[in-house]
């Protein structure tokens, strides 16, 4: 009887632990909105954009259940031009931010080279804005460059 | 006891389980940019002072088009560039020098000068390249013989650097 009475605390224990966790069904959405804009880039001048920019900076939104996430950045060091052409983009400590309300003026700041934890809010939905730098050398060959930013979402 | 073993399995089991219902998504953006044309300059005309003769200065003006020295720059149509220069005191010939002062340009966004503007080799300028991304640069100076100066070839060497 003293061993039937552990088991099913046993038992409790589990389902109670397990039911928050099964409260997470809401789908969990990772959506490209906006990319890294620089423009025209001169060479041998660096082009700064910020994350706060709110034409030129990269976005993100994320729809999921409420609370924490895991936010992992998998960045390139440089963009590909023409001819395979190689120009260096940095990413600096202060360059990712992250927005429970969406809106770009009200980011917390964190370095998109580290796993950064976030909550998000009741209604599910934040956004992830991205600044960078490109470093073009004096000789950079002119023409068209691109490069692919992945941001993983997982809730925790 | 044996039943304490099983659920347990089972707990162990219904937690792993959970966890691994955790869920992951992920999206990409790009990053994009558009490298305008690179900046090529090419010493194109020495400044040349032709004979000189010992204690009579010699001026070449930057509006001289057949004996200034001319550099000419080609880069991103219609955008400013920042002109900076090294500028020699003395030319040399062997061991012997000669004064070089008083250095003049011009710049100007068509190769035969027309509406070109003066400026400071020395200071610098700030000038734009024309609509088809070309700049053509001029440098005067004039140079000093001395009364005794040592019959010879001098020369020296003029550095342009251009930057957007």
């Amino acid at each position: 009887m003293q061993t039937m009475k552990r088991s099913w605390w046993v038992v409790i224990a589990v389902l109670l632990l397990a039911a928050p966790l099964r409260a997470q069904g809401k789908p969990l959405t990772v959506t490209g909105i906006r990319g890294v804009t620089f423009g025209a880039v001169l060479p041998g001048v660096p082009r700064v954009v910020l994350r706060s920019d709110p034409a030129n900076s990269g976005q993100i939104d994320i729809r999921g259940p409420k609370g924490l996430v895991l936010l992992t950045f998998v960045l390139p060091v440089a963009m590909t031009g023409p001819g395979g052409a190689l120009m260096p983009i940095r990413f600096g400590a202060g360059d990712a931010g992250f927005s429970a309300t969406q809106a770009i003026g009200s980011q917390v700041g964190f370095d998109p080279k580290q796993p950064f934890t976030a909550t998000l809010p009741n209604n599910g939905r934040a956004s992830v804005f991205v600044g960078a730098t490109a470093n073009p050398t004096t000789n950079q060959r002119a023409g068209a460059y691109t490069a692919t930013l992945i941001l993983t979402v997982t809730v925790l | 006891m044996r039943s304490i073993t099983k659920l347990s399995l089972v707990a162990v089991l219904a937690l792993t389980g959970t966890a691994l219902q955790a869920q992951a998504n992920n999206a990409s953006i790009t990053a994009t940019a558009s490298v305008q044309t690179p900046i090529n300059v090419v010493g194109a005309q020495p400044l040349n002072f032709g004979n000189v003769f010992p204690g009579v200065n010699k001026t070449v003006v930057a509006t001289d088009l057949t004996n200034a020295g001319r550099f000419d720059i080609t880069g991103q149509a219609s955008t400013p560039v920042t002109l900076s220069f090294t500028l020699p005191a003395t030319l040399g010939s062997g061991s012997n020098t000669m004064p070089i002062v008083s250095y003049a340009g011009v710049h100007a966004q068509n190769s035969t000068g027309i509406g070109g503007i003066g400026f400071l080799p020395s200071a610098g300028s700030s000038p734009s390249l024309n609509a088809s991304g070309q700049l053509w640069v001029w440098v005067g100076a004039q140079v000093q013989p001395a009364t005794n100066q040592v019959a010879g070839v001098y020369t020296g060497s003029i550095t342009m650097t251009v930057v957007y």
